[in-house]
């Protein structure tokens, strides 16, 4: 058996009467509550808890601020003016108190002070935007001439008229912009108008590095021998495209061709957007007889709960294992295996 | 229960930088070093260098996912200069001995090239993460959306994201070139603005105020101008302070009250709604006849100036947009009339003082009685359009009118892969990161050492 403590010098009970000796409607001196692990003077002097009535539980002092902390307190009160705040007209990364980071250089544009490869570069401007849409929108010009004047990637151009639709759409609807949101955003990043005498927004002739490309090769050729983009390409692998072949905008290397050829710049550049609008047209085209060969195949029957679509399939397409991806369905006893563990059902595609 | 990884998420005794907006992220990166590696094993190195770039690149990403993820494949994207390609069909480069003919020592013509790319490497190796920026969840926060991205991801889990219009609840949704993801303009706001203090309300209202007081001060001048003006003029005794003074605390009683209506105007209009307008015109107009007895200008004057308030109050309930309009018509207008009046007053100077005198009596007698002159008029109308697009309102959940929350700025950069329109809330993923010579699109605080350290860790050989 443990040995008894009495009654009296058990703790509860020495809580007890330390609560009951309180009394409890007068106010606790101020003095009491100031922090003690910062004592005054006075404090010191006279002993602080003198009557056994204010005393509290623990007597231990409060944890000091480690020194990491404090640093980190003095480094806020110190950039914290810099950096709370947007910097009016300008970015304001923190490479701009760090012209030295990691042993080398920094620029101001550098979001992040030890990588030098990544910056922050600009964005389109709201008037850049509106200008984007007007022109394709407005003034119909094709967007492989629009991506050329104003240098701006053609996926680039779709995307901004594409949201800008909707935008116009919501100002139709009155429902709400998040127009601070947009303002503020504006002033915090580096951006782009697309008006005379600015340098070019960004790179419009980009070609994939294709994988092949990437290993040295040695191709014993003749010194006579005219070795061109076209044989270099074939030498990589049969189906390596040559960069002339994967220019996202070949029209313009036409342009310059016949610029070379003694045509008049102007008169090239009228031919190079005819032909980018023919290009456009003729995708457009090719796009609409696909889906109507599509429709053509497929027998619609409309009844008045349902839209049956009916195709023809073939049932050896699923294949021997009976889960060809792009089969309809699935032979019969093959097991659906969207239950078994580890399977991904993220859908990788939304139309 | 809080994750164990959590738990110190932004500690500064072993610091590790995250994809967030935090204020202590930013005094992290500041301190961000390469560590010493040269008394470490390789493995050590490649350990220390994964564990650092995998805290910052998907931290809440399990590792084993990011190992389906990660792919050796580094993409990469050079510009082709037409104007070189169509002068060159690339076999100058395979002349001389098969690497291109030397440039001769002393001349100044370099030759063929091809522009439009910087000259230096092509940093492959901060690319390792790009496949982490193909994930819903990072891309939100990439596109300024999101503070961090954890709350990207629980936007995502919410459901206050769609793709391509569809709504998408799977952060690890791998988005595909030409996707368009939204998120819900109120979980925008309210992640991005300041957050609502709850014991500093009394104080989250003078900044609403103080931004109008600025306006006030400007166009308390406007009238102490035309005040004076007035005193030279027509040569009347106007106590110009006092009626500063009138001015103001009409103006301010003005503002307060179309702030009410600016804010009623959101909802549907309703019939207690209605008749509260009404009761408040009816206010103005009772005030305004008290301050026609108090002095007695001419009567017509007075009514011209009645009428304008009443249009300019009633104007305050018509939408945004409409108000746009407005403040567009008004301002051609007084142009317009600015350009008669000095036309005018080029013709006959002399003759046509007693006009000028009588319209600047006007604008003295509405400034006196602590009405609006046209100019204030305009001044007033801006500041309802402003309020209206970032009104007050305390049923929101961050602090209103909305400002950008505070250290933001030092994390607010748009990588390319993305274009972003910040008006609706919608971003469209371009294409997949690429790196080109001396730039990388992967926004990522190493350098290129842990980088290729990391890089070699997830290659697993040897």
């Amino acid at each position: 058996m443990p040995p008894r403590i009495p009654s009296s010098g058990c703790q509860p009970q020495r809580l007890l009467n330390c609560l009951e000796s309180v009394p409890p409607p007068s106010p606790v001196p101020l003095s009491t509550l100031a922090p003690r692990h910062r004592p005054t003077a006075s404090s010191r002097s006279s002993p602080q808890w003198s009557s056994s009535s204010s005393r509290p539980f623990s007597t231990t002092p409060a944890a000091q601020a480690t020194k990491l902390r404090r640093k980190f307190q003095e480094w806020c009160d110190k950039n914290g003016p810099l950096f709370r705040e947007t910097n009016p007209g300008d970015t304001n990364y923190v490479s701009r108190i760090m012209p030295v980071s990691d042993n080398q250089g920094t620029e101001p544009d550098q979001p992040f002070p030890n990588n030098k490869a990544f910056r922050s570069e600009p964005v389109l401007s709201e008037r850049a935007r509106e200008t984007i849409w007007w022109s394709v929108m407005v003034k119909g010009v094709p967007l492989k001439a629009v991506s050329a004047e104003f240098s701006v990637d053609m996926r680039r151009v779709a995307a901004v008229v594409r949201m800008k639709e909707i935008e116009k759409r919501w100002e139709r609807e009155n429902k709400p912009l998040a127009l601070p949101y947009a303002y503020a955003i504006a002033k915090m990043l580096p951006r782009r108008d697309l008006v005379e005498g600015e340098a070019n927004f960004e790179p419009i002739n980009d070609i994939h590095v294709h994988s092949y490309t990437m290993q040295q090769l040695f191709v014993p050729a003749s010194e006579s021998r005219e070795f061109t983009r076209a044989d270099a390409a074939k030498a990589f692998g049969d189906r390596v495209l040559p960069p002339d072949a994967k220019m996202r905008i070949p029209e313009l290397v036409q342009m310059e061709r016949s610029i070379v050829e003694g045509t008049p710049p102007r008169e090239a550049r009228a031919q190079f957007i005819a032909n980018a609008g023919a290009s456009e047209a003729a995708f457009a085209e090719r796009q609409r007889a696909r889906q109507q060969g599509a429709e053509a195949k497929r027998t619609r029957v409309n009844t008045d709960r349902f839209e049956f679509r009916f195709e023809k399939i073939n049932a050896e397409d699923v294949g021997p294992t009976g889960r060809a991806r792009k089969a309809a369905g699935w032979r019969y006893g093959a097991p659906l295996m969207d239950r078994r563990r580890g399977e991904v059902k993220i859908p990788t595609r939304v139309e | 229960m809080r994750q164990r990884r959590l738990l110190r998420f932004h500690g500064l005794k072993r610091p590790r930088v995250r994809q967030t907006w935090n204020k202590y992220n930013l005094f992290n990166l500041t301190r961000l070093r390469t560590p010493l590696l040269q008394n470490k094993t390789f493995f050590q190195q490649k350990w220390i260098a994964k564990s650092m770039t995998r805290g910052y690149h998907g931290e809440h990403i399990k590792e084993y996912q990011w190992e389906r993820m990660f792919s050796r494949r580094l993409l990469s994207a050079v510009n082709m200069d037409p104007a070189y390609m169509a002068q060159y069909d690339g076999s100058e480069q395979a002349s001389g001995r098969g690497s291109g003919q030397k440039r001769r020592p002393g001349t100044k013509n370099h030759g063929p090239r091809n522009k439009g790319n910087i000259n230096g490497p092509t940093p492959y190796m901060q690319m390792i993460f790009a496949p982490m920026e193909r994930r819903l969840d990072v891309a939100i926060f990439r596109a300024l959306f999101a503070s961090s991205a954890r709350q990207a991801r629980q936007f995502v889990l919410h459901g206050a994201v769609t793709v391509n219009g569809k709504k998408m609840t799977y952060p690890g949704y791998l988005l595909n070139p030409g996707d368009m993801f939204q998120v819900n303009i109120e979980r925008v706001m309210a992640a991005t603005g300041r957050p609502k203090m709850p014991n500093k309300n009394q104080k989250a209202l003078p900044p609403s105020s103080e931004a109008t007081e600025a306006a006030e001060g400007e166009e308390g001048e406007a009238a102490e101008g035309e005040a004076t003006e007035a005193a030279e003029g027509a040569a009347e005794p106007v106590d110009a302070d006092a009626a500063k003074e009138n001015h103001r605390a009409a103006l301010k009683g003005l503002k307060d009250r179309a702030r009410k209506i600016m804010l009623m105007k959101n909802v549907h209009m309703r019939a207690k709604q209605k008749q509260s307008l009404r009761k408040f015109l009816q206010e103005v107009k009772t005030n305004m006849d008290r301050t026609r007895k108090a002095s007695d200008p001419s009567k017509a004057e007075m009514d011209d100036v009645e009428r304008e308030l009443t249009a300019l109050l009633s104007d305050l309930s018509l939408t945004p947009a409409q108000l746009k309009a407005e403040a567009k018509k008004a301002y051609i207008e007084r142009n317009k009339k600015r350009d008669r009046q000095l036309a005018a007053a080029a013709a006959d100077t002399n003759a046509d003082a007693s006009t000028t005198t009588k319209t600047i009596r006007a604008g003295a007698a509405a400034a006196s009685l602590g009405l609006l002159t046209e100019s204030q008029q305009s001044v007033l109308k801006w500041m309802m359009q402003r309020e209206a697009e970032n009104p007050h309102d305390a049923s929101k959940p961050y602090a209103t009118p909305w400002k950008p929350r505070e250290w933001m700025s030092p994390f607010a950069f748009i990588p390319r892969y993305l274009e972003v329109n910040q008006r609706v809330c919608a971003a469209v993923y371009l294409r997949h990161p690429v790196a080109r010579p001396g730039k990388s699109e992967v926004p990522s605080p190493f350098s290129p050492t842990l980088s290729q350290l990391a890089f070699n860790w997830y290659l697993r050989r040897g």
